[in-house]
């Protein structure tokens, strides 16, 4: 027994030094020091994601660490400023606009070179849209880039020129710029060719082979454990000061499933930042450790987005159910917003960190919120006379509504299974509505399956997320247009079925089209407010938003919405 | 015995083939797949059609488990859709970390839990005893979940151990030998505790009958040390109850530990599947699935072997059956 133990722990240890000796030093070198500004350069910042990139592609990809590889890696013609919605240069140093919106032109950097030191020109931002809107592609990203369905024209007049034109005249054009990345076509223009392009950087490429004009280089990639990005010394942006940017030497960007362990390894030491705002369930434990100064936690405001609550108005959705006379009239829905204690909601599903909501904008969109849209009063005994007005009353005396007929009054909300807030959220809504006699049966099932059930409009009403990706209402036409694939409430409707959204299509195309700013947002205070007044989507409350730092993290330009503290990752530094 | 060891061969083959089939189709037949989880809401219906027929999806599902499994004959099972990569290339080097994770953690719940085993089962008092007993079953009602959760609080505590993952960004001083057992501590104590427990129990309960047999009362009887008897002849006679579950215990850490891989960040076959579940990526999480039953396979052969080496009987058993 002695001996086959003693094989065992040979064999154990045989195993573990095999697989130690697998891994791969790293370099330490180092440009220690402080800017002109003060700013420390040098240094090594740890962040944290929480799951595996799909690709280094971010054509092939969408989700978060994707992107945040492809905003550490590649640049883009411009960017908006997460914390002031302005747009600012990039690659493009400026820009202009004609023929009343439709025609773009921007004038290009020069001397801007990829990290192999290729020139950059107008060539690799022709190969970046060629990309986007090549079929064989299927680029995740194609549908962020066409105005009315259509593709965007562009054309270059010099190395350093490139003229963009949209289908039709289109005021916030230059936002959607921010999404594309300007890859280098000397490295991948074969793949496009060959019809590969997607597969083109997947995960089991070398890094070196990964050529790019971000401020970082990815330079090892361990499966299930992290990725490693050292500065790019070719990066064309500079500090203020006129020093070299970023500012950083590394970054190490943890992979870390749970949310737990992650705040721990940040209240330890072991973490500098997270790159997705903290749960509302974290926030006691990170206030302690604050308060410790173990860590810095922010209070970034309020999302951008509140969590949605719909009914499925598809005609002909709910068939020959009989329901169907009162699950699509708007009385409900505004009765069910009306039940709803939205002060109550904020303190059980964030913990009193909310503010309420009653329309498509919260507080944190500075130019396109609101104040003036009506604040929906809590007030149960209005919401039993309105769906006393469309046939639901208590004829048993149970406590509970019944229709016309004396069928009960009760529907299925369905939701995410495994988000604490749309969990909390929904059981919150349940027994509001058990309040005023409406029955809900609550069914969580997993994201794919709540998307797939929306898509097939095989759903009564919905509790679920219905982010917006950009402020500006025009970059969202997919959510406005009736025939938008985020038309949640009835996707890609052929044409309007109701008044008040064939109207709100005429006022969002009169909107995306004029350049006048103030008319801009005159028209969209009205779509606001009819949108209001049959409230399609239901909103309760919006979170405030807080993240959390170790305190070695400087120069941070801190923004609501993801990667709250790393959208500009080339102007972080760390005190070293 | 070749016989035997053929048919056990079939046997995990048949097990492997069916576990992983019934994981493909299952994950198919659930609402929702990879194109919906990772498009989210706002694709166009056009756009996903699209990257339907990219993946097979837009298939029937006979048609698609008749490709993979004619794939998975030539050893091909498939692409991983949010890798892009073989599934092939894939489980091996997620299995090779859990494997380290499991031997390691075996070995400790061995090297803990089977002496322990001795001590609680031959004095039927005593603190010592007791004070084991108690610990066990305090251990044993706590899930693994539980147990890795609160050694990462201690080690983030401490400021001792790395909390999560498995190899440092940059390679500390001492090496990556030791860097990768100081990763290796929380993990594995995690997993070892619990099954130490489990093992001291068994073993306990097994050494306190065998002290009563016959044959250790004569060897006592004859004079030889209490300390020689129960080391040697008691306990290779109380090792069977622990050999039966050891096979059982080996496959069941081979296939990967969900919580403990997932908490503490280790890039093992258990946070693989974990996370390909949650994207619906079904050639994954049917060959993760194959690669768990395959393992579990292993495992009880294992603890047949062990079984026969610790018990004579077992061995001309199956011989006379095979």
């Amino acid at each position: 027994m002695c001996r086959q133990l003693f094989l065992a722990a040979v064999a154990a240890i045989c195993t573990i030094a095999g697989a130690a000796c697998g891994s791969n030093t790293t370099s330490n070198a180092t440009t220690a020091g402080a800017s002109r500004s003060g700013i420390p350069r040098g240094g090594e910042l740890l962040v944290s994601v929480r799951s595996e990139p799909r690709s280094f592609n971010r054509h092939a990809a969408r989700d978060t660490t994707t992107s945040l590889v492809s905003n550490l890696t590649q640049s883009r013609l411009v960017r908006v400023n997460q914390a002031t919605q302005a747009v600012e240069p990039l690659l493009a140093e400026s820009w202009t606009t004609e023929d009343q919106g439709r025609q773009l032109t921007l004038s290009l950097r020069r001397d801007v070179v990829f990290s192999d030191g290729h020139p950059f020109t107008a060539d690799d931002v022709l190969f970046a849209f060629e990309s986007v809107y090549d079929e064989k592609t299927g680029s995740v990203l194609a549908d962020s880039l066409q105005e009315g369905g259509k593709k965007l024209q562009v054309s270059a007049t010099d190395p350093h020129t490139v003229v963009v034109t949209f289908p039709a005249a289109f005021a916030p054009g230059i936002r959607l710029l921010d999404s594309l990345p300007i890859l280098p076509r000397h490295k991948l223009e074969g793949a496009l060719k060959a019809g590969t392009f997607r597969k083109a950087w997947s995960l089991d490429t070398p890094p070196s082979e990964i050529v790019g004009l971000g401020p970082f280089l990815l330079i090892e990639y361990q499966p299930g454990q992290r990725l490693v990005f050292t500065r790019n010394p070719k990066y064309f942006a500079k500090a203020p000061d006129g020093g070299a940017l970023p500012y950083l030497d590394r970054v190490v960007a943890e992979i870390i499933p749970d949310q737990s362990a992650e705040l721990l390894r940040l209240e330890s030491g072991q973490l500098d930042m997270m790159t997705s705002e903290i749960s509302p369930e974290a926030y006691a434990p990170l206030k302690r450790a604050a308060d410790e100064g173990r860590v810095k936690l922010l209070d970034l405001g309020v999302s951008r987005n509140a969590d949605a609550f719909w009914f499925n108005l598809k005609p002909g959705a709910f068939g020959e159910d009989p329901r169907a006379g009162w699950l699509q009239r708007d009385e409900l829905r505004r009765a069910i917003s009306m039940a709803v204690d939205r002060k109550l909601f904020a303190d059980t599903v964030f913990f009193g960190a909310g503010v309420p909501v009653y329309g498509p904008e919260t507080p944190a969109n500075k130019i396109w919120y609101w104040p003036g849209l009506p604040q929906t009063p809590h007030d149960a005994a209005a919401a039993k006379q309105l769906l006393a007005s469309i046939g639901l009353s208590d004829r048993n005396g149970d406590g509970m509504l019944e229709d016309a007929q004396n069928r009960p009054a009760r529907f299925t909300l369905l939701t995410q299974k495994g988000r604490p807030n749309l969990e909390r959220g929904a059981a919150v809504i349940r027994d509001e509505l058990k309040k005023i006699g409406l029955t809900v049966d609550v069914a969580a099932l997993d994201a794919g399956a709540v998307i797939d059930q929306l898509l097939h409009a095989k759903y009564e009403a919905l509790y679920f997320n219905a982010d917006k990706s950009d402020l500006d209402p025009g970059t969202n036409p997919d959510f406005w247009f009736s025939f938008g694939s985020a038309h949640m409430w009835n996707l890609e409707e052929k044409a309007p079925v109701t008044d008040w959204e064939k109207k709100i299509d005429e006022l969002m195309a009169r909107q995306i089209a004029t350049l006048d700013e103030a008319e801009r947002k005159t028209i969209y205070n009205d779509v606001q407010k009819i949108f209001y007044e049959h409230q399609p989507i239901v909103y309760f409350v919006a979170p405030r938003i807080y993240v959390a730092h170790s305190s070695r993290v400087v120069n941070l330009t801190p923004s609501e919405y993801r990667p709250q503290l790393f959208w500009r990752p080339e102007t972080v530094a760390v005190v070293h | 015995m070749i016989r035997y060891f053929a048919r056990r061969l079939a046997f995990a083959l048949v097990l492997v083939i069916g576990v992983s089939s019934a994981t493909l189709m299952l994950t198919r037949l659930a609402p929702g797949d990879f194109i919906t989880e990772s498009l989210g809401t706002g694709a166009s219906q056009q756009t996903i059609a699209q990257q339907r027929a990219r993946y097979g999806l837009d298939k029937s599902i006979g048609a698609q488990y008749r490709d993979w499994i004619a794939g998975a004959a030539r050893l091909d099972l498939g692409y991983s859709m949010q890798y892009g990569r073989p599934v092939r290339d894939l489980i091996p080097e997620r299995a090779a970390n859990t494997a380290i994770l499991a031997i390691t953690a075996l070995l400790f719940a061995t090297l803990i839990g089977l002496p322990l085993g001795v001590i609680t089962g031959s004095r039927r008092g005593g603190a010592m005893a007791g004070a084991i007993r108690a610990a066990s079953l305090v251990l044993l009602s706590m899930p693994p979940l539980l147990t890795s959760l609160f050694l990462v609080f201690l080690a983030a505590r401490t400021g001792w151990l790395p909390i999560s993952g498995m190899r440092s960004a940059t390679v500390p001083a001492g090496g990556a030998l030791i860097d990768l057992l100081r990763h290796l501590v929380v993990p594995a104590a995690a997993i070892a505790l619990p099954l130490a427990a489990m093992l001291e129990r068994l073993q306990a309960q097994a050494m306190s009958e065998v002290i009563r047999a016959p044959f250790v009362l004569a060897t006592l009887a004859r004079g030889v040390p209490q300390s020689r008897v129960l080391w040697r002849g008691a306990l290779k006679a109380a090792l069977r109850p622990v050999a039966g579950v050891y096979g059982l215990v080996i496959g069941s850490l081979l296939s990967g530990s969900f919580a403990v891989e997932v908490i503490t960040a280790w890039p093992g076959l258990g946070s693989l599947m974990l996370q390909a579940l949650r994207t619906r990526d079904i050639y994954l999480v049917a060959g993760c699935a194959g690669a768990g039953a395959l393992f579990l396979a292993c495992g009880t052969l294992v603890s047949d072997v062990a079984l026969a080496a610790v018990d004579p009987r077992v061995s001309d058993l199956r011989t006379e059956r095979a």
